[in-house]
């Protein structure tokens, strides 16, 4: 089961190796690691990978000792706070920042004209409601935000676009200077020949599917602290990329990355919204540049509710056709998304192509910008809005065609993956539906028990695809102390998701070492060698090779110090809870015998991650069951119980998975119940920018959820055999929900949130 | 002013403006306690001030002369020797923090919940934690934490859990 590459390059040599993120492929030129660890397949004995191991950080986490990049401080620190527009378009006609400049505590000021170079701050042409104008750095938080308060601005207001209808009016505002409509629009995606797809069908079915704009609302809101010494700058950011934030910070303010230092310790969720520097970033660094001490600069929670990135929402208008047995023939989304001021194509588009066997598949994505706060990647991006779509009109093809929906996904399966026709490295999906629907007790008939009842009660299902394989580059060190402590460096980062504790027991498992005696040390760009973003799932996947590489590298270092002691061949030996044994004998020392002969000669193991295996698709695949009560009379919906089947390859750490299904699964609970972000549209401004008004659940809504893996180790996809999974579980929830309500309401409902006032719009257009 | 925090006795002196979840912070410098939505909307600031919850970005500090306050950083305090409270290994134990940053909040509401009421059913407990919110949705995780220690499962001892209890070790 090794690898294939699709060149045989030496080690040391170069290859091309492709890299799926977030639904976009790149190709890239990647070094061949120096050897290459045998693929732990299924019948691998491990004994740490794959156990339930407690979170290895999770005393700092329930101490209050974890310092989060909130908790930054520094000697003589100043604090700043940015001043953000009131308008969604015009341009500043007065600011006038002298008065704040001179209030009390208050260190220094910028707005238009001290725009740093590299940057895009504090311009006069105002294209958004929360753009940034101005920034104050004072003593305090509180005077800052007082002197914020006092500057005075006067604005030259122009009409504006905030939905995706006025951008694409005739002769509409222009949000962006360029034009509304994102270039090159629509984005097409196209695979045989939905015309006659169409004609080849015994039915088909039409629907428009429309979902809400989502905000993140980590807890942890955007922030930085900055600190010069000299021409060095070291920032503190609370993000997924610690590397690509020093590439932001390097360029925008035009220091070589060698003299930029960026530090990630914990950090208080991202979901895709941290992915690199922002306004906060420069606004700190720029500060404790010009006023010669640490600086930073925290959003507050309006600004991290409004300007800090949202998952864009969306018009999918849908014609699917089939065969009376429920075969695919055609499937066509016209698809439009309304960006905000910024964002990229991250769309509805891929997961109609990805999901099912139809040899006839058409997209027509059109992005416009519109004046309000950009999108940025959010958990799933894309496949969440896109899957509620497609999944929405499967659910309502089965109804049409009398069909269980079950069994119209298990008809379209497919067995390679259908845009190219690539085999996937692993698939059971299969296996997921069966597992997942006897879990759920899922019946093909009589789904929606006969009640004349006000609660009725109804249950549906919804299936998932997502890119989830990772990839180069990405580099690790395993590094043994004197006193046989391990230290795994890599400079990843830990969200919340468990990275560090995963890619402890990848090391200590490749080593033979307790997980006690292992470190992971990551977060820090200085100190630490390069991975990627956490982001597209990709971290235990890039990351985890690069450090069971680095492991075993150490280990045969440590077994060529080890034979001589033991009067041994490297080969005879063997290593676990940290002790070497040669094999069939008594004769054993434990690590700590071999590091106190070797004193401070140190044992460094080096890895890096190597190419995806040549032509195939690493995907994680789910299905999930829901099951819901609606008050016919009031309209509300609760969910009663979700059940979640996903098949991700190996699994490091079952308890900790399990927490990722369960995260994304309760954000998109959230996504079809009650988050939505409110635009005003005669004043372009966000309605909803506080936690009480744009609702996210509670443990009051969330119901039971049975959540579990299905399948095993995936062997082809990377030599640990696991995939990625913290996007899957967010993507199936929502339509799930809605075929639930659907089912017991005896009407489709093809907008979410499912709030109570569109369920009764729902059940009066059915009387 | 004078404040008990954890046991240990503080004089303060805080303007009138500032507000307990500042004084902790940036005065006291525990920083276990978080700043999520500063208007009494998340619960990630709450600590128990006489036993009672709070949301410390509402509370303002002057007008906790004399008061008891317990945070996050208190709870470790069992018995004589520092160790874990039984909440915070079941918090472990059922990994009931992922990102973390809501925890302490939950810790606490946590606590005091389960000072009121030693056997909450699940439905107690569902309405008792509702103000406190998570967006890595680590809910049901907190849910098993709580049952297992009411059960007796992390050896609740719920007078050590008071802020009184902690005062001792102060003096
Ligand atoms: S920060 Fe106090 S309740 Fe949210
Ligand atoms: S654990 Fe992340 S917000 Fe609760």
């Amino acid at each position: 089961m090794a690898r294939k590459s699709k060149t045989s390059a030496k080690p040391g040599g170069f290859v091309s190796t492709t890299v799926e993120i977030e639904g976009r492929t790149e190709t890239r030129i990647v070094e061949m690691p120096a050897f290459e660890p045998a693929a732990w397949d299924d019948k691998a004995e491990l004994g740490i990978v794959g156990a339930r191991v407690p979170r290895m950080d999770a005393p700092e986490r329930v101490t209050g000792r974890a310092r989060y990049t909130a908790d930054i401080t520094r000697p003589g620190m100043l604090h700043a706070v940015i001043l953000r527009s009131t308008i969604p378009r015009g341009t500043i006609r007065t600011i006038d920042l002298t008065r704040a400049a001179k209030m009390p505590g208050v260190f220094d000021v910028m707005g238009p004209g001290d725009t740093p170079a590299g940057t895009r701050l504090f311009a006069r042409e105002i294209s958004y409601a929360g753009q940034p104008i101005a920034a104050v750095c004072a003593e305090n938080e509180r005077a800052a935000q007082n002197a914020a308060d006092a500057i005075a601005v006067e604005y030259d207001t122009l009409p504006f676009v905030v939905t995706f209808e006025q951008a694409a009016a005739k002769d509409a505002p222009k949000a962006r200077a360029k034009g509304n409509m994102m270039e090159n629009a629509p984005l097409v995606m196209n695979r045989g020949d939905i015309e006659s797809g169409l004609k080849a069908a015994d039915i088909i079915v039409r629907r428009e599917y429309r979902t809400p704009v989502q905000l993140h609302t980590a807890l942890e809101p955007h922030g930085a602290a900055a600190e010069w010494d000299g021409d060095r700058v070291t920032v503190w950011e609370s993000t997924q990329g610690i590397f690509r934030t020093r590439e932001n910070v390097a360029k925008a303010l035009g220091v070589p990355l060698s003299k930029v230092r960026v530090i990630k310790d914990y950090m208080g969720g991202g979901f895709g919204a941290k992915n690199g520097a922002g306004p906060h970033t420069y606004v700190a660094a720029v500060f404790a540049k010009r006023v010669g001490r640490a600086v930073r600069c925290l959003n507050d929670r309006e600004a991290e509710q409004t300007d800090s990135g949202n998952r864009p929402s969306s018009v999918q208008r849908v014609t699917i056709g089939a065969k009376k047995d429920g075969t695919l023939t055609a499937i066509f989304a016209s698809i439009d998304v309304p960006l905000g001021i910024s964002g990229w194509e991250g769309g509805p588009g891929q997961i109609y192509h990805e999901m099912y066997a139809c040899p006839n598949v058409r997209t027509e994505e059109t992005f416009a910008y519109v004046n309000v706060s950009g999108m940025a990647a959010f958990r799933g991006p894309g496949y969440v809005e896109g899957a509620f779509g497609l999944e929405g009109a499967m659910n309502a093809l089965a109804t049409e065609l009398k069909l269980d929906p079950l069994a119209l996904r298990k008809k379209n399966f497919t067995k390679r993956e259908p845009r190219q026709g690539r085999p996937y490295s692993g698939n059971n999906l299969l296996a997921c539906y069966k597992e997942g629907a006897e879990a759920f007790g899922w019946s093909s008939e009589d789904r929606s028990p006969k009640s004349e009842n006000r609660i009725r009660i109804g249950r549906g299902l919804a299936a998932q695809v997502w890119p989830t394989g990772g990839g180069p580059p990405a580099y690790a060190l395993v590094r043994m102390n004197s006193d046989a402590t391990i230290d795994v460096l890599a400079g990843t980062q830990d969200l919340g998701t468990g990275a560090r504790t995963v890619l402890s027991q990848l090391a200590a498992e490749s080593l033979g070492a307790k997980l006690s005696d292992v470190r992971a040390i990551i977060g820090d760009t200085e100190s630490l060698p390069y991975t990627g973003n956490s982001w597209g799932s990709m971290t235990t996947a890039s990351v985890g090779p690069a450090v069971r590489m680095a492991a075993e590298d150490a280990r045969s270092q440590l077994f060529e110090a080890a034979a001589a002691m033991l009067d041994a061949k490297p080969g005879d030996l063997e290593s676990r809870d940290s002790r070497i044994v040669v094999r069939d004998t008594d004769r054993s020392m434990t690590f700590a015998d071999v590091t106190k002969k070797l004193g401070n000669v140190m044992i460094i193991g080096k890895g890096s991650r190597g190419p995806n295996p040549a032509d195939t698709a690493i995907m994680t695949f789910g299905v999930q069951f829901a099951e819901v009560e609606v008050d016919i009379e009031t309209g509300v919906v609760r969910v009663l119980r979700i059940v979640a089947a996903h098949d991700a390859g190996r699994i490091i750490n079952p308890t900790l998975a399990e927490s990722q299904l369960e995260g994304g699964i309760i954000q998109g609970l959230g996504y079809a119940m009650f988050e939505e972000r409110v635009l005003d549209h005669s004043l372009g401004i966000v309605m909803n920018s506080t936690m009480h008004d744009y609702k996210i659940p509670t443990m009051a809504d969330i119901p039971r959820i049975d959540a579990f893996f299905v399948g095993g180790a995936d062997p082809v996809a990377n030599h640990t055999g696991a995939r990625g999974i913290a996007e899957p579980p967010v993507i199936p929830t929502a339509p799930a929900i809605a075929a639930a309500v659907a089912n017991a309401i005896g009407v489709e409902i093809s907008e979410i949130p499912l709030t109570p006032w569109r369920v009764l719009a729902a059940l009066e257009k059915k009387r | 002013m004078r404040l008990t925090v954890n046991g240990r006795v503080h004089e303060l002196d805080p303007a009138p403006a500032v507000t307990l979840l500042e004084l902790l912070r940036d005065r006291l410098s525990l920083t276990g306690t978080k700043l999520v939505c500063d208007r009494g909307e998340c619960g990630a600031c709450t600590v128990q001030l006489d036993g009672e919850i709070v949301y410390s970005c509402l509370t303002l500090a002057a007008a906790c002369e004399g008061a008891d306050v317990l945070t996050v950083e208190g709870l470790a305090t069992d018995g004589k020797e520092p160790s874990l409270a039984p909440l915070q290994r079941a918090f472990i134990a059922k990994d009931a923090a992922q990102c973390g940053f809501c925890t302490p909040g939950q810790l606490i509401a946590a606590n005091a919940l389960l000072a009121r009421n030693a056997n909450p059913t699940d439905d107690e407990i569902r309405a008792g934690m509702s103000g406190n919110l998570c967006r890595c949705g680590t809910y049901p995780k907190i849910l098993e934490a709580i049952r297992a220690v009411a059960a007796g499962e992390f050896e609740l001892k719920p007078e050590a859990r008071k802020p009184e209890a902690g005062a001792a070790r102060g003096s």
